[in-house]
């Protein structure tokens, strides 16, 4: 377990969160190699599947990152991602998933500190909490389909 | 600086405009310029263009971050075609006439080939003295990358602290270091030259009694901002100096340097320090701690602009921001804690107080440099006795060299709504020196675009080594081969620098001859490079929504750098997650509509004849649509403006210009009755003359300039007697009968009445200045009057502030009351009364009046903005003045794409203000009507209409109110208005709902491209 390197996909906004990744790299402020990034218009179009198929696919943990609260792009798309990772956290805990494995921040465009410090703070999250059990699953799956 | 040696000469056919100074209000008149189809050139002194607002933390009165919002506009200067940046350059003389001006401009070297640099940071790495990067944004960290949208995105070298200038043309893999750069002059020929050259802020170190720059704690408004800034020294931490530990106590001073008469100040008011202030304190509460004390030490709260009255009734109410009324008289640092005291006094109390607080912020206002007195010298504009650019009375862009118009700060101070404001306004004007829009420059002619719905994905994968900074990190070589293992990857190459021309004439070349119909880029950021690369494509014939960027070196190399084998691993996972959804792009359309080249201006007094005017004389057919019978609107009813301008004259003249145009259909006695259409293409119906004939108008863009009605309470007993009348009556009795006011002994005037209270809440702006206009008219027709003005603060904001300075010398007796303080006014034995409670000496006081003039400022026209806002679907504030789009970027467009706002149906403004708003709406509408064609981009929302359960979800969720439910029953989404979020998308119970360019399948294949050497 020691050496678990998870898979995390960040679903991050344009206008801010994307932009502080950015940031983030013209600084060269280092964060986990394990986050990779999707860009969307607005946290507020990032849809529960979205996170559900990430968790399916392989994804050890996924976390949405928009603006911060008042200052969307899009009026109010980043509180609206909000209670979307909510609900998606309350259904994988229905599921016996860890909730954890699923977050949202707010960060402005000129956060590249914060972007690297909110990576790495989940990566370690994620990695105490170990791998993503739905891979277990779908390799016993295989095997008995073998 | 170094000596310039050869003069390149430039003209060209095509002339042009030079905006000198690229701060907001430059950067605003020359996209405005460059959207019409204009040639612009923008020149700035500094390396990198942006100007003050760069530094600032949050804007007010939405408390953004200021980055987010002015990032955009930089990288927009970047882009356009017909603007031509010249950073480190100044204006060094000007020649000729308006129309055909010769200018020579002076460029210091910068060492540096801006089409090569990356701004990889390795030069600076190995000469951090000498190279610089968008210096002067901070000033304590020289090198610092304050934020990644420096425009242009390129670093300068200063030469002399060179000290192995071989080792530095080594440092560089771009190979764009220039080490025989030199000065250069260039001289151009320009139609008209407009000036953004800004002011500085006053530096109060040479005030000796508030301690700056000996007092750690003592800082200044922008300091402190910087200090906030996450981008500051304690990286948007609020400590103090002294300690880097939180203050608990934080107390500012108002009109630090400005309002004074002391030998370091300067008389006027700087205009912006009162809101800024109020932000700091509130921006203090929000992000750090409820519990700090803020405290305003302040003169007048000059709170006049659009809803600033309602964002100091937030601080004072819901933050509990103190305000105390005085102006300090100094500030000791005890020496252990480094704490400060302020001793001051207040009016009502003998005895001055001393209070201690942790820091203090020294709100510093505008001041002109010697440098503006040099170039106005050297290109013979005149300045006004305190150094800003003179300008025209009822003109406020225009300086006193026809073809020069200004903006900005540089005219007289202002915050940034109004910078933007006349920004527009002097590109506007600037633009009237040129060809009419009818011959403005052609658009890019392209070759068709190829149909790929018939073939199979063929994808180009490029990758580039951006020099080190990508492949310095990781093996391109071995991208490369993985790629071209995937499937449907025809091609994997790599390109070096990507984004340089020659390497763009290869992607350009590989797609024709390989058939391509895909292209993926591993390169920088899709923010900063995609549309360099969507516009390859559409030349090579390509949709352009067919390329996909996978960020392989802001979000991979640069950020593990020291984990080359980790980073190595994301690249294979990232360019495999692109390729996967580029597979997953199809062609999209850009919406385009023909452009309808006439526009309707509602509204006939001075702003709609003024915008009308400057639309027509570019070659645009006007409706010029008034209700009214005769043009004019409130105008005709003012006599004289402070300065002492005949309105009547220039209102004759107006009507004259407007009425014998040729371009102008001038349709009084007309009322708007429906609205349809589409922004480019709009149909409004009217109904016109005495006999209400219907009449259907059709055209691209639509400026309101309804105005706003003089306000008339029924209070303070107006309406009851000859004596009790408001300001606009006083002006024209001293106009119509001076003999009457001559008579007077006693004139009272009260200020606020009706505004600045609950069912009017916010400032009329308008009343403190003709209140003393009117009360300098009866002084100066009866010296020996008593002039009595009871107020509240007196907002005499900018330059205003010489006629109240001069009503004090005059002897005019200013009385504040509060609220809760106010006049009282009774009639006895036919003569007019007025007490009030004077603070000062502790008493009420009883006035016996000849004449009560009211300040009753101005009230939203409610019956007609609310029709219109119905017709037009825009929005209005909660006092029903019409809301702009965005109150600091866009204060002239509203939210609906073609229609513009100018005057006073924005907010109650003065004549100069709304002439200028008028020219700012016109020269905006007319970056639409340069168009043949709106584009209206791709990324909008289409509804499957057979899955829509017709559930309203969308039309619910929607920020913008879009969504429709059509005649079908099923949810229309009108691309014209998608703002293309994707809100909708993801509330839409049936999936019913796409985002283009942003599909489902496409972030789901990306998705699996991310995973796809895990299953």
């Amino acid at each position: 377990m020691g050496n678990f390197e998870p898979e995390i996909v960040g679903l991050c906004c344009h206008y801010c969160a994307y932009t502080a990744a950015d940031m983030a790299g013209s600084k060269r402020i280092s964060y986990p190699s394990n986050v990779k990034i999707i860009r969307v218009p607005c946290t507020g179009k990032v849809d529960a599947i979205h996170l559900m198929k990430a968790l399916e696919k392989g994804a050890d943990g996924v976390f949405v990152a928009g603006c911060l609260e008042g200052d969307c792009h899009f009026k109010n798309g980043n509180t609206r991602a909000a209670k979307r990772v909510v609900y998606v956290k309350n259904y994988i805990e229905s599921l016996g998933f860890e909730p954890e494995r699923v977050a949202m921040y707010n960060i402005s465009a000129g956060m590249g500190e914060r972007f690297a410090q909110i990576a790495g703070e989940f990566t370690e999250q994620i990695k105490a909490l170990g791998p993503n059990p739905v891979k277990n699953i779908k390799s016993n799956h295989q095997a008995a389909g073998q | 600086m170094q000596e310039a040696k050869d003069i390149q000469y430039e003209s060209s056919i095509d002339k042009r405009v030079l905006v000198v100074g690229g701060g907001v209000g430059g950067i605003r008149a020359a996209l405005d310029l460059a959207e019409s189809r204009r040639n612009v050139t923008l020149i700035d002194k500094s390396y990198a263009i942006g100007g003050l607002m760069t530094q600032l933390d949050r804007t007010f009165p939405t408390n953004n971050c200021d980055l987010c919002t002015v990032s955009p506009h930089l990288s927009q200067s970047g882009r356009q075609i017909y603007l031509d940046l010249q950073p480190m350059t100044v204006l060094d003389a000007l020649e000729g006439e308006a129309g055909d001006f010769k200018a020579t401009l002076l460029t210091q070297p910068r060492y540096i080939d801006v089409e090569k640099c990356t701004a990889c940071g390795e030069c600076q790495k190995q000469f951090p003295e000498a190279v610089r990067f968008t210096p002067g944004l901070d000033p304590r960290a020289p090198t610092c990358m304050r934020y990644p949208q420096a425009t242009p995105y390129a670093y300068s070298i200063d030469m002399d602290k060179v000290t192995d200038k071989d080792a530095l043309v080594q440092s560089c893999k771009a190979d764009a270091i220039v080490l025989d750069d030199e000065p250069r002059k260039i001289e151009l020929n320009v139609a008209s030259v407009v000036l953004s050259i800004g002011a500085e802020l006053f530096n109060p170190e040479a005030l000796d009694h508030f301690g700056a720059g000996k007092l750690d704690n003592v800082v200044t408004g922008l300091e402190y901002e910087r200090i906030m800034s996450a981008s500051g020294p304690f990286q948007g931490s609020l400590l103090r100096r002294s300690d880097q530990k939180r203050p608990k106590r934080v107390a500012w001073i108002q009109c630090v340097g400005s309002r004074g008469i002391n030998k370091e100040d300067v008389p006027y008011c700087s205009g912006v320090c009162c809101m800024y202030a109020l932000k700091e304190a509130i921006v203090t509460k929000e992000r750090f701690a409820q519990e700090i004390e803020t405290t305003i030490f302040y003169m007048d709260m000059r709170t006049y602009g659009k809803d600033y009255e309602l964002y100091l009734n937030r601080a004072k109410n819901e933050y509990g921001i103190r305000m105390i009324r005085c102006r300090p008289h100094s500030i000791v640092e005890d020496a252990d804690t480094k704490n400060l005291s302020i001793t001051y006094a207040v009016e009502e109390e003998a005895q001055p107080k001393i209070e201690e607080f942790d820091m203090v912020v020294l709100s510093t206002g505008f001041r002109m440099n010697s440098e503006t007195a040099v170039l106005a010298e050297k290109i013979g504009v005149e300045l006004d006795p305190y150094q800003f650019v003179k300008t025209d009375h009822f003109n406020a862009v225009e300086t006193s060299k026809p073809g020069v118009y200004v903006c900005g700060v540089a005219q007289t101070p202002k915050d940034i709504p109004e910078t933007m404001v006349q920004g527009s306004a002097a590109a506007s004007m600037a633009a009237s020196n040129l060809p009419a829009m009818a011959d403005a420059l052609p658009e890019e002619e392209l070759i068709p675009e190829r149909d790929v719905s018939g073939e199979d994905p063929k994808v180009g994968f490029f990758i580039c080594d951006c020099g080190m900074e990508i492949g310095g990190v990781i093996q391109v070589s071995e991208i490369v081969e993985f790629a071209k293992g995937l499937p449907r990857v025809a091609v994997s190459q790599a390109v070096g620098y990507g984004c340089s021309s020659e390497s763009m004439a290869v992607i350009e070349e590989s797609i024709k001859t390989n058939g391509l119909n895909r292209v993926v880029i591993g390169g920088c950021s899709p923010r900063t490079h995609e549309a360099k690369f969507q516009d390859l494509l559409r030349r090579a014939g390509l949709n352009k929504y067919l390329v996909e960027i996978v960020n392989l070196r802001d979000q991979n190399t640069w950020a593990h750098l020291g984990e080359p084998d980790k980073a190595l691993q994301k690249a294979f996972r990232l360019v495999e997650s692109g390729i996967s959804g580029v597979l997953q792009t199809r062609p999209l359309v850009d919406h385009t509509l023909p452009m309808n080249r006439n526009a309707l201006v509602v509204g006939g007094g001075v702003t709609g004849m003024t915008a009308a005017l400057q639309l027509a004389d570019q070659g645009i057919k006007v409706y010029l649509v008034e209700r009214a019978p005769v043009l004019g609107g409130v105008a005709q009813t003012i006599r004289k403006t402070i300065e002492g301008e005949d309105v009547g004259a220039f209102l004759n003249q107006l009507v004259k210009d407007v009425t014998a145009h040729d371009n102008i259909q001038v349709l009084t006695r007309s009322i708007i009755v429906d609205h349809s259409g589409m922004p480019g293409r709009f149909q409004t119906g009217i109904q016109t003359g005495v006999r209400m004939n219907y009449m259907q108008l059709d055209h691209g863009v639509t400026i309101l300039a309804t105005g706003a009605l003089p306000n008339r309470p029924a209070i303070y007993g107006l309406g009851s007697h000859d004596g009790i009348m408001t300001q606009l009556d006083l002006d024209t009795l001293l106009d119509e009968s001076p003999e009457k006011v001559q008579e007077m002994d006693q004139v009272v005037m009260i200020q606020c009445a009706g505004s600045r209270e609950p069912d009017n809440p916010n400032c009329s702006r308008i009343c403190c200045q003709a209140a003393i206009k009117n009360a300098l008219r009866v002084k100066a027709l009866n010296p020996e009057a008593s002039v009595y003005v009871l107020y509240r603060d007196i907002r005499t904001y900018g330059m205003y502030e010489d006629f109240y300075r001069e009503a004090r010398n005059q002897d005019v007796q200013f009385i504040r009351f509060t609220r809760d303080t106010k006049p009282d006014v009774r009639v006895e034995s036919g003569r007019v009364y007025v007490s009030v409670f004077d603070g000062i000496i502790g008493r009420t006081i009883d006035i016996e009046t000849d004449l009560l003039a009211l300040s009753t400022g101005m009230i939203a026209d409610d019956e007609t903005t609310e029709d219109l806002a119905m017709m037009f679907h825009v929005p209005r504030t909660s006092d029903n003045y019409f809301l702009e789009d965005h109150v600091k970027l866009r204060p002239v467009d509203m939210s609906v794409r073609g229609i513009f706002l100018a005057g006073t149906a924005h907010s109650p403004k003065t004549i100069p203000e709304s002439i200028t708003q008028a020219r700012a709406a016109a020269g905006r509408a007319q970056t639409m009507l340069a168009k043949q064609e709106i584009n209206l981009g791709a990324s909008v929302a289409k509804v499957d209409g057979s899955k829509c359960a017709t559930c309203l979800v969308c039309v619910r969720a929607c920020p913008f109110s879009i969504p429709l439910i059509n005649e079908d029953r099923y949810s229309q989404i009108d691309p014209a208005k998608c703002q293309g979020c994707g809100i909708c998308v993801a509330e839409c119970p049936a999936k019913a709902i796409q985002l283009m360019a942003f599909e489902d399948d496409q972030i789901l294949a990306k998705l699996d491209g991310i995973f796809g050497g895990l299953n």
